[in-house]
């Protein structure tokens, strides 16, 4: 764990300092840049009899420069789009009342520091959930397998061919199976459908029933979409079915530990899936579970690495205002380049306290598991 | 009939059939109902990304595999500084979300159009895949090298050193090429998926947030950007609207086409690549 450690401390202590060294030469030459800037398009701008919103104007003052000046026209034409540039930016900027393109500032940074916990806040939430959805979906599934229930669809299939020599009699009791079979494979395909869509399909489609600003839907967009739930729980289910298979199951089995899945059996109850903490006490299914999510446990880092790329989606995609990735979103945009390398080394140091969250539960369960003293 | 059961009974090529199948019955549907240079706009789109998604996993492949096989040769040398440097560098970019890594990258392609050094459109896509698997290949990375750990605490790798087999021919041709294919194989079916996610997201985002400085012709059209597009969008829109009013419903396929068919090429395609890897992987009991 020590090795571990000290390589994550190393790694955030490179990468910050690569990444506050880039911060501060961006600072520098967009400061040099924007007084360059300043400086040539100052005079023009002083000229209070110049209407810039007036294309009139405009061309006047172009036609103006080309003839006092002649031979220097692309200059003038972008003198002109400079100063042009230069006012959209204040008035978006005054418009936001975001300070957008004025880089860094102790206001700008308290204001980026706020949006830098609601970030961590909505991860955070984002994560509990997926982290007890994954392992709920995942016990379901290897618990239906168990039971030996196939897909709606192989039920439906099957039920028609069943279906097919009833009498009159049996005929409305046959319809109504499989029209209930029917709406629960519709059901679940649709339900797929939404699990695999990326945020910004879902979050427009929902657009004009619900405010998706709000940091609620961004947390159920985070936990339902772009795939994270139903990949990882995928991933937990494999790990629960390749468990099972282990002789260690086989042993428990033949002394006889309880391994019936059906309910009224005295197996596992659903109450008992969808419960916060699992446990299932006297059960072969208890040992499968808990060494399944000790697989698990390694694969958290990379969980995190895709929850914060859905994060940045949806904060990017659907323009949330006053959100950290649609702040990055608009450095990019502004140039603002030594805000976007704070913003990103932000976004880092969130992963990389989760990487070493995540290996020191790792190796707390080690140490209980495997019998491990360091 | 013996082909057909074979193919229900084996969950990846069913899949595949599906998708090939559901892309074959939206293109008639469009052909039908969509207006012409939409049509046009969204087979590109199509073409594109996969185009993109298979040169990604095409690089993914070869450059997993060489740094893999490398790291292995590294850690096991004198030059463990090397191997250190190497892992630092490599989980460096681990951590950093693929997304914000790629818009990075992008921000790059973007700088490069602009000042004339990606001039051909195949470089930009050459550009896009090269940014995008320097996100990706890791996973790879990581799978080859426990296929590599896994086989070498076998007796039949002491074994084949005792014959005098050399170790570049053990890892390359017994581990990797005759062991661990379907593996790879399985692992580059997810990361086209997820290179279709991530493409598709990155564009849809470029588009709707940077496209006052990025001119939407110097890049490709990929189902991402056509998704951005405002028609596209209002076509997406009006699926909510079908929630307060169920008639509107059959409309969807009709008067809203163009953003319907993006989406749903977008969210079937990553169905289909999940169930094809999970039939794979069941297949071939991974």
């Amino acid at each position: 764990m020590k090795s571990k450690l000290l390589e994550h401390i190393l790694s955030i202590v490179v990468v910050s300092s690569i990444f506050l060294f880039m911060m501060v030469q961006f600072q520098s030459q967009s400061r040099d840049v924007e007084m360059a800037a300043d400086r040539e398009i100052a005079p023009f701008l002083a000229l209070d009899f110049i209407d810039y919103d007036n294309p009139l104007h405009r061309s006047l003052l172009k036609e103006s420069m080309d003839a006092f000046y002649p031979g220097q026209e692309s200059r003038h034409a972008e003198l002109l789009q400079k100063i042009q540039d230069h006012r959209a930016r204040e008035i978006t900027a005054a418009r936001q009342q975001d300070n957008s393109g004025k880089g860094l500032s102790a206001p700008r940074l308290w204001e980026l520091f706020g949006m830098y916990l609601r970030f961590i806040l909505a991860y955070g939430i984002v994560m509990f959930l997926t982290y007890y959805g994954v392992q709920t979906l995942g016990t379901l599934r290897f618990v239906q397998m168990k039971k030996g229930q196939t897909s709606y669809l192989a039920a439906l299939v099957k039920h028609v061919n069943k279906c097919r020599g009833a009498d009159s009699a049996n005929w409305q009791d046959c319809a109504k199976t499989g029209a209930t079979l029917f709406g629960k494979a519709l059901a679940k395909g649709i339900l797929y459908m939404i699990l695999f869509s990326p945020a910004y399909v879902l979050a427009y489609s929902f657009k004009t029933r619900f405010d998706t600003d709000s940091l609620f839907f961004m947390v159920v967009l985070g936990v339902l979409s772009n795939g994270l739930l139903i990949n990882y729980a995928n991933k937990f289910y494999t790990f629960l079915v390749s468990e099972s298979r282990k002789g260690y199951v086989q042993t428990a089995i033949v002394k006889n530990l309880r391994n019936s899945y059906l309910a009224e059996e005295g197996g596992i109850k659903l109450g008992e899936i969808f419960r916060l903490r699992k446990s299932f006490e006297g059960h072969v299914f208890h040992h499968i579970f808990i060494n399944a999510r000790y697989q698990y446990l390694s694969t958290i880092k990379e969980q995190a690495s895709f929850l914060i790329s859905g994060l940045v989606i949806i904060e990017m995609a659907l323009n949330i205002h006053n959100h950290l990735c649609y702040e990055l979103l608009q450095n990019i945009l502004y140039q603002q380049y030594d805000v976007v390398v704070l913003i990103v080394l932000g976004i880092y140091l969130v992963l990389k306290t989760t990487e070493i969250l995540a290996d020191y539960w790792l190796y707390f369960e080690s140490r209980r598991y495997e019998n491990k003293a360091s | 009939m013996s082909y057909l059961q074979n193919i229900y009974e084996q969950k990846d090529k069913l899949w595949f059939v599906i998708w090939l199948l559901g892309i074959a019955a939206l293109g008639i549907w469009d052909m039908l109902f969509l207006n012409q240079p939409a049509f046009r706009q969204l087979r590109i789109g199509f073409y594109q990304t996969i185009k993109i998604a298979l040169i990604v996993i095409l690089l993914t492949a070869v450059v997993s595999w060489i740094v893999a096989v490398l790291l292995e040769r590294l850690e096991n040398s004198r030059f463990s500084a090397l191997y250190l440097a190497a892992t630092f560098v490599l989980n460096i970019i681990r951590s950093i979300p693929q997304i914000v890594g790629i818009l990075g990258g992008y921000t790059l392609i973007t700088f490069w159009l602009q000042n004339g050094t990606l001039r051909t459109p195949l470089s930009v896509i050459f550009a896009i895949a090269v940014t995008i698997s320097l996100f990706v290949f890791l996973e790879l990375v990581d799978l080859i090298r426990e296929r590599i750990h896994y086989y070498k605490k076998r007796d039949f790798y002491n074994a084949m050193r005792v014959c005098g087999i050399s170790e570049n021919r053990i890892i390359n041709t017994e581990i990797l090429w005759k062991n661990s294919l379907s593996h790879i194989f399985n692992k580059l079916i997810s990361i086209f998926g997820i290179t279709i996610f991530l493409q598709c997201s990155i564009d849809f985002i470029i588009s709707v947030g940077l496209s006052t400085r990025v001119s939407a012709i110097n890049l490709p059209v990929t189902l991402g950007s056509l998704l951005a597009k405002i028609d596209s969008k209002q076509d997406i829109l009006a699926i909510g609207h079908t929630f307060g009013d169920i008639t509107y419903f059959s409309r969807l396929f009709f008067e809203h086409l163009q953003g319907i068919s993006v989406a749903f090429l977008i969210v079937f395609t990553l169905l289909c690549v999940y169930k094809i890897s999970n039939g794979f992987a069941e297949r071939y009991e991974l």
